[in-house]
């Protein structure tokens, strides 16, 4: 294995088209549980030429006004331009409702063992859970990164700091690795949109930009730009209104980002606009629950948990735990404590979780903040499955 | 109003040009080209050209003034026609061009004015898209004081009386232009413009010429005949239609001099200041000045049917919609409460009403496709039989006859051959079709929309007025913890109906609401007039419902103080006290904000401490009512103590009322009907969303699948091409304006659909026209709607629309049988006379048998055939495919085998009667009688496509056939044994062999005929051939494109 290289993720703003399709979707949800936890939801939503597409199939007695839902959003997100706003914007959705009724909306927290043993999967899933000692939040540290300065740019934006800022951006982060550590960083790129009719010189932007969102960014890290790091602020030149008038989105197009950017691997299947009966969702933070808190147990130093659903089975089909060399006993030891520890059938993750709850015991919505910047390595909000309550289990059993 | 301000704004543009003036040199923009004549000038306008919307502005602004009498203006020549009266100075009139033409200058965008000089594209006229009308003076956007000040007039004493009166000159009248109606000469003429007609009175002059008067004079009466007939069917129709316009001429109070006065509704003018009082309709645009408590309900003019809350504050900013004008009130929209004092800022043409009225002029219907059609259907028949006529003239010729004989029978054969029946046969059809659908209360106001209405594929439902009643009512109710269902019988709980009066609970939730209430209430004959907002309204009319004495409980309960619901506040409470100095606290708002101030809640009468289940209850049935889209009220009460705030009380929870706008009886099987007679059903609302869910699974206008919902309120800005490629998949339109209604329709139909949409209000108008088939409402709707309307229900019942798609496609089908009809008989006469002039057998008919033919075997078995009663399936079939013509190919294929099988039985029996008699009248009258009497025959043969004698599913029988047909018989007999008849069409009377001979050569081609009919339809069956919608509309939008191009 290379233990030398370079590695770099991307990650984008809450204005950018697929994130806003993500956003959107995972705000419908909110408002479905907020009225009624138990309520079955799947949104799929994508933006093109200024019209929203959401298609929602739900079995719920709750009563969203999608299109309201996701002109909120859109008006959070600070879109106010001619080229799309909240309120101008064409929404489509496709309702359906779910008459599939075979499992019926059951309380997981009150189900008995074998009420848990019948709630099997309904997709099939191949999903990842990931932790690394890189950063406080065990995530890598490219990905680290670059949320933290498209968090930080977005911030710059809604304090209108500086008035030609837009909301679509994205951001890359080079590391370069010793021995898979992360020693400096290598490079820096920010592309941040900007709107129609404030002419603002590139080099006054690439200042601004550097010095409200790189420069701050670095304050609290232990890694920082050093004279040889590259920067690439807006590279191509302006990069004019940015958003859906310019690009499509379309939800689940960003799971890298939503996840560990791609410095391990991660599910295919989108994670927004699913409600916690869909494994392909729940599992994945699952598997990162277990990860985290086989790291955080001083188990190794990163791990790679993979679960493999079937449907009709409860139980993951399979497990795969890699340690990469880190662990300070054999993988196969490590992934039969975490199965003895954590109970992955779907029902157990949803009852351990909280999951339905969530949206309401969370200002403003879960799902939603999840879907805006990233569904792992969280530490803006308390996360059941950041939680290292387990790691005394794992080192002693 | 753009030319009011420019007046009163700039006053630079004086009445100076002098009359003979080249230029009116204050505005280089306008020119004199012509001035000789008084009353009448022609000027040049520079920007008009190129420019439709300079023309637009020029035309209504003009002829908004009393002193126009007619203005047109060209965008190609740039120039402007003004008629005028005589006793106006020119001067005046150059000037009102010249303001005209600065406004629209500074007015339009930078865009449309550089567009202008350019040649402008080619627009389609099926999807022509409305440009905005012209931006008009920002009145909303000033204090009240500026807007007098501009007006010459005052807050406080109104106009005086004599500069009203000058005021009335400059700007006319306060009425609408009215839509000018058609003419009798244009529809008398529109009757001779088809060329089938044309070609007869041409041959009719050729047979004058050559000595055939008798044939003349026939076939000018034919002519005559099918014009009078239709003129006096479609001049009928106009006439209904215009019959059914208001003329109503409502008076206004205003301020004249400091004194109230009532004027007419048409007198009023800019300036002068209006009273509004509740139930009155609004008669022009106005500046409000004060208010007091003021609704209006703007849903002729924003489609909105809950009324609006006005208030002279705040000034408003520029970018505010018509709809949130909250300053302001509109001509045409109705004081539902309170009242108030306004400035009228703009009257007739220039308020925004009139303006829509203007705007509904650019849309231009898509023309049906049937009446060209026919046209060239006629034509192709003419061509056709002109060429056989010719070849049966040459063949004639070089078979020896006389050169005049030939050239005689040759023009009597086209006559006789000519379908000249076809345009005769298709406007009495329609016509016939607008009288029945007349009696069942559908007024069509155009002829092809008859023949539309039976392709209609989509139709577009306006939710608020059409799919709903119109007005907010109970729903439901939750008393005692008990869920009650309201509908017009009454109240009906979980153990069955509720007498209101034996549950304490039901009785003192209806008081409160009643108490908790500023509906004003009075009598009207025998009915109570309610005013106030429509919750409240809805409320009391409950409470009457049950029997609650409204005014006696609130005597008894004296109205104290009043608290209204305020921003953090979602209550409002009453303050009541009794004669005998008890006091008592209504409350109603917000449910769950109530439920909060609540401590206890009755049961059977008695008051119990509210338990957390109870309350969980309560609101559990409030989400239950919220997501069936009702609006929601809880109510509560205090009794006794003494404050007015709720909050220091602990109060009695009553209980919930759940109000929405009612769907009307018998929509949702109506829906479900449009659906079997495979036409998508779309809804237009300004609905939220989730309301407009609900709304839509319940009609479920979705059939089974799920629910597709477009949310725009600004579907203008949506890309055309994209709206057009989702529109055909969404079943709802939520939060549109009716302003948007245009657009739905344009991208359906750009899809290739043929579109019915209906509508009511002002603003429907241009949808309404450009819609295939525009649908108003006859009580309900307005006139504008009315006006532009292709299809209007009486007696605002849309379940009549599906009979009347009934009616156009069983007319469609029959014009098709009367088609089958007399091609197929048209085609076997001269196939008769070509075959046997050309195997040398002689000349078997004569001019004056072929003319009796013509009249006698085509017209009335024809016009029999066009009433044929519904075939059995008609709601049953898929829209016909609009692309399809309406004889296809293998239909002509069919009507030529069939006449081929007519003529083999002539021939034959005319073979017989030269083989027995010899050529001459002998075989003559065998040969025409038995093609008379086998026309005939044919015509129950084109009763049905698929139904013949030998099926087993029987027709509906149609007594008019039959009269035609024993009459045509009997008529036909008369030739053989009357003998002045006989010897005028130089017959002979038969042997009873040869009627035997004719009886055979008759019926044998009908059951020749049935048979196969039999067999093509059962291997049709087999293969089940039905076009997909979407194949039609491909083909449909390929036939538009062609048309745009050629």
């Amino acid at each position: 294995m290379n233990r030398n290289f370079v590695f770099s993720s991307e990650s984008v703003t809450e204005g950018h088209p697929d994130k806003l399709c993500d956003q959107v979707a995972d705000a419908v949800l909110d408002r479905f549980l907020q009225q009624d936890p138990f309520s079955r939801v799947v949104t799929d939503c994508a933006v093109a030429k200024g019209i929203l597409f959401i298609a929602s199939r739900y079995a719920s007695r709750a009563s969203v006004d999608v299109p309201d839902t996701a002109r909120q959003v859109i008006s959070q997100i600070g879109y106010e331009g001619e080229d799309f706003n909240a309120r101008t914007c064409t929404v489509m959705t496709s309702i359906g409702e779910l008459a599939d009724r075979s499992q019926p909306a059951v309380d997981e927290s009150v189900l008995d063992n074998q009420g848990i043993e019948r709630m099997t999967a309904r997709n099939m899933a191949n999903v990842f859970g990931y932790a690394c000692t890189q950063t406080p939040a065990m995530m890598p540290l490219p990905i680290w990164l670059a949320r933290k300065l498209a968090r930080r740019l977005a911030s710059v934006r809604r304090q209108r700091s500086f008035s030609y800022l837009a909301p679509d951006g994205k951001t890359q982060v080079g590391i370069e690795y010793r021995d898979r550590e992360p020693v400096r960083i290598h490079s820096i790129t920010l592309i941040a949109s900007q709107v129609r009719g404030q002419n603002i010189s590139p080099d006054r932007m690439r200042e601004d930009l550097y010095e409200a969102v790189v420069r701050p960014t670095f304050i609290d890290e232990a890694i920082a730009p050093d004279g040889k790091t590259s920067f690439h602020l807006n590279p191509e030149g302006p990069f004019l209104v940015g958003g859906p008038s310019l690009h499509s989105g379309l939800t689940g197009r960003k799971n890298a980002v939503d996840t560990y950017g791609e410095y391990s691997r991660h599910g295919e299947s989108a994670l927004s606009g699913k409600d916690p009966s869909r494994i392909d969702r729940v599992g994945a933070y699952a598997a990162r629950y277990a990860a985290k808190n086989v790291v955080a147990a001083g188990l190794a130093t990163e791990c790679e948990v993979q679960l493999t659903y079937a449907i009709g089975q409860s139980h993951p089909v399979g497990l795969q735990l890699e340690t990469r060399g880190t662990g300070s006993m054999s993988d196969d030891e490590i992934a039969a404590r975490v199965l003895r520890v954590f109970d992955f059938r779907p029902a157990a993750i949803i009852r351990d979780l909280g999951l339905r709850h969530l949206p309401n015991r969370t200002k403003g919505g879960l799902y939603r903040r999840l879907a805006a910047a990233g569904h792992v390595g969280r530490l803006d909000i308390g996360l059941p499955w950041e939680r290292i309550d387990r790691a005394a289990v794992l080192r002693d059993s | 109003m753009n030319i009011l301000s420019e007046f009163l704004v700039d006053r630079s543009v004086s009445p100076t040009a002098s009359r003979n003036g080249a230029s009116a040199d204050q505005d280089a923009a306008v020119t004199v080209m012509h001035a000789a004549v008084r009353g009448r000038v022609r000027v040049n306008v520079s920007g008009l050209r190129n420019s439709e919307r300079m023309k637009r502005a020029i035309e209504v602004m003009l002829t908004g003034h009393t002193w126009v009498r007619s203005a047109s203006a060209s965008p190609i020549t740039g120039n402007v026609l003004i008629l005028f009266d005589a006793n106006k100075e020119l001067a005046l009139v150059i000037a009102e061009v010249a303001a005209i033409v600065r406004h629209a200058h500074t007015s339009l965008p930078a865009t449309e004015i550089s567009a202008a000089r350019k040649p402008a594209r080619p627009a389609r006229a099926a999807t022509a898209r409305i440009e905005p009308a012209l931006p008009s003076t920002p009145w909303h956007r000033m204090e009240v004081n500026e807007v007098g000040l501009l007006l010459n007039s005052s807050l406080t004493l109104g106009l005086a009386e004599h500069a009203a009166r000058l005021a009335l000159e400059r700007f006319g009248p306060n009425t609408l232009p009215k839509p000018a109606p058609r003419s009798s000469l244009s529809i008398l003429l529109g009757q001779f413009n088809s060329l089938p007609v044309l070609l007869l009175g041409a041959s009719a002059v050729l047979s004058a010429a050559t000595g055939g008067m008798a044939d003349a004079v026939v076939i000018l009466g034919v002519v005559l005949l099918n014009a009078g007939i239709g003129f006096v069917t479609e001049r009928e129709a106009e006439r209904t239609i215009e019959s059914l316009m208001s003329h109503s001429q409502p008076v206004a109070l205003v301020m004249r001099d400091g004194r109230v006065r009532e004027v007419h509704g048409d007198s009023l003018v800019p300036g002068d200041v209006l009273t509004l009082s509740p139930g009155t309709y609004v008669p022009a645009d106005a500046r409000l000045i004060q208010v007091r408590e003021l609704t209006i309900d703007e849903s002729a003019l924003t489609g909105e049917s809950i009324p609006v809350r006005k208030s002279p504050e705040p000034r408003l900013g520029a970018d505010v919609t018509l709809g949130e004008r909250t300053n302001m009130v509109y001509m045409g929209t109705v004081v539902t409460g309170g009242s108030g004092l306004a400035m009228v800022v703009a009257t007739g043409a220039a308020t925004e009403l009139g303006m829509i009225q203007a705007l509904v002029g650019q849309a231009r219907p898509p023309e049906t496709p049937m009446q060209r059609q026919l046209d060239r259907l006629g034509t192709q028949m003419v061509w056709l039989s002109g060429g056989i006529c010719m070849l049966v003239f040459g063949i004639g010729l070089l078979r020896g006859y006389g050169f005049l004989q030939m050239l005689r029978a040759a023009v009597s054969l086209a006559v006789a051959a000519v379908p000249e029946g076809l345009p005769t046969v298709a406007t009495t059809t329609l016509s016939l079709g607008i009288r029945s659908m007349r009696r069942h209360n559908v007024l069509v106001r155009r002829l092809d929309a008859v023949e539309t209405l039976g392709s209609v594929q989509v139709i577009c439902l306006d939710k608020t007025g059409t799919l709903t009643i119109n007005r907010m009512s109970v729903l439901a109710l939750q008393a005692d913890l008990e869920p009650i269902k309201v509908n017009q019988a009454g109240l009906y709980g979980e153990g069955g109906r509720i007498d209101p009066y034996a549950r304490d609970g039901v009785l003192r939730l209806l008081h409160v609401a009643v108490l908790c209430n500023e509906t004003q209430l009075s009598r009207h004959r025998d009915a109570y007039v309610l005013n106030g907002s429509a919750t409240e309204t809805a409320l009391v009319q409950l409470a009457i419902d049950c029997g609650i004495s409204v005014n006696g409980l609130r005597q008894h309960y004296r109205l104290d103080t009043v608290e209204y619901r305020a921003e953090h506040r979602n209550y409002m409470s009453t303050l009541h006290l009794t004669e005998d100095g008890h006091r008592l606290l209504a409350v109603k708002g917000a449910p769950a904000e109530v439920l909060g101030l609540c401590r206890w809640h009755m049961k059977d009468g008695v008051r119990h401490v509210l338990t957390e289940q109870e309350r969980a209850r309560v609101l559990e049935e409030n989400a239950r009512m919220a997501g069936h889209a009702l609006r929601v009220l809880g109510f509560a009460y205090a009794e006794g103590a003494c404050s007015e705030d709720p909050i220091t009380y602990d109060l009695t929870w009553l209980g919930l009322a759940g109000l929405a706008d009612p769907i009307r009886s018998g929509v949702k099987e109506l829906i479900g009907l449009f659906h079997q007679a495979g036409i998508r059903t779309v809804m237009i609302t300004g609905d939220q969303s989730a309301t407009a869910y609900a709304i839509g699974k319940e009609l479920g206008l979705n059939g089974n699948g799920q629910l597709d919902i477009l949310d725009s309120m600004h579907l203008e800005s949506t890309d055309p091409e994209v709206l057009s490629a989702v529109a055909q998949k969404v079943h709802i339109f939520s939060r549109v304006s009716p302003a948007n209604k245009l657009e739905v329709v344009q991208a359906l139909q750009h899809a290739g659909l043929v579109v019915a949409m209906t509508g009511d209000g002002i603003n429907d108008g241009p949808a309404l026209r450009a819609a295939d088939i525009g649908v108003a409402m006859g009580s309900a709707g307005t006139d504008v709607a009315r006006e532009v309307a292709d299809v209007i229900l009486e007696d605002d019942e849309l379940g009549t629309m599906i009979l009347a798609v009934s009616e156009g496609r069983t007319i469609y089908n029959n014009i098709r049988k009367s088609i089958h009809y007399l091609t197929a008989t048209n085609l076997s006469e001269i196939a008769v006379m070509l075959s046997s002039i050309s195997l040398g057998m002689g000349q078997p008919l004569n001019t004056m048998q072929l003319l009796w033919i013509n009249l006698v075997t085509d017209v009335l078995p024809a016009l029999a055939l066009a009433v044929e009663p519904p075939e059995p399936d008609v709601l049953r079939q898929p829209p016909r495919d609009p692309s399809e013509p309406i004889i296809r190919k293998q239909d002509l294929m069919r009507f030529g085998s069939e006449s081929l099988v007519l003529t083999a039985g002539t021939l034959a029996a005319y073979v017989y009667g030269i083989a027995r008699y010899g050529i001459g009248p002998h075989a003559g009258t065998l040969a025409f009688t038995t093609l008379s009497v086998s026309q005939l025959l044919h015509a129950y043969s084109c009763r049905s496509d698929t139904h013949g004698v030998f099926s087993k599913e029987r027709l509906p029988p149609n007594r008019y056939l039959n009269l035609a047909l024993g009459g045509s018989l009997a008529l036909q007999a008369g030739t053989l044994f009357v003998s002045g008849l006989r010897g005028l069409l130089g017959l002979v009377p038969p042997s009873p062999l040869d009627l035997a001979v004719i009886a055979t050569g008759a019926s044998a081609p009908f059951l020749i005929n049935e048979a196969t009919k039999t067999l093509r339809s059962k291997r049709r069956h087999a293969l089940t051939s039905t076009p997909s919608i979407a194949t039609s509309a491909a083909k449909r939008e390929g036939n538009r494109t062609k048309e745009a191009r050629g």
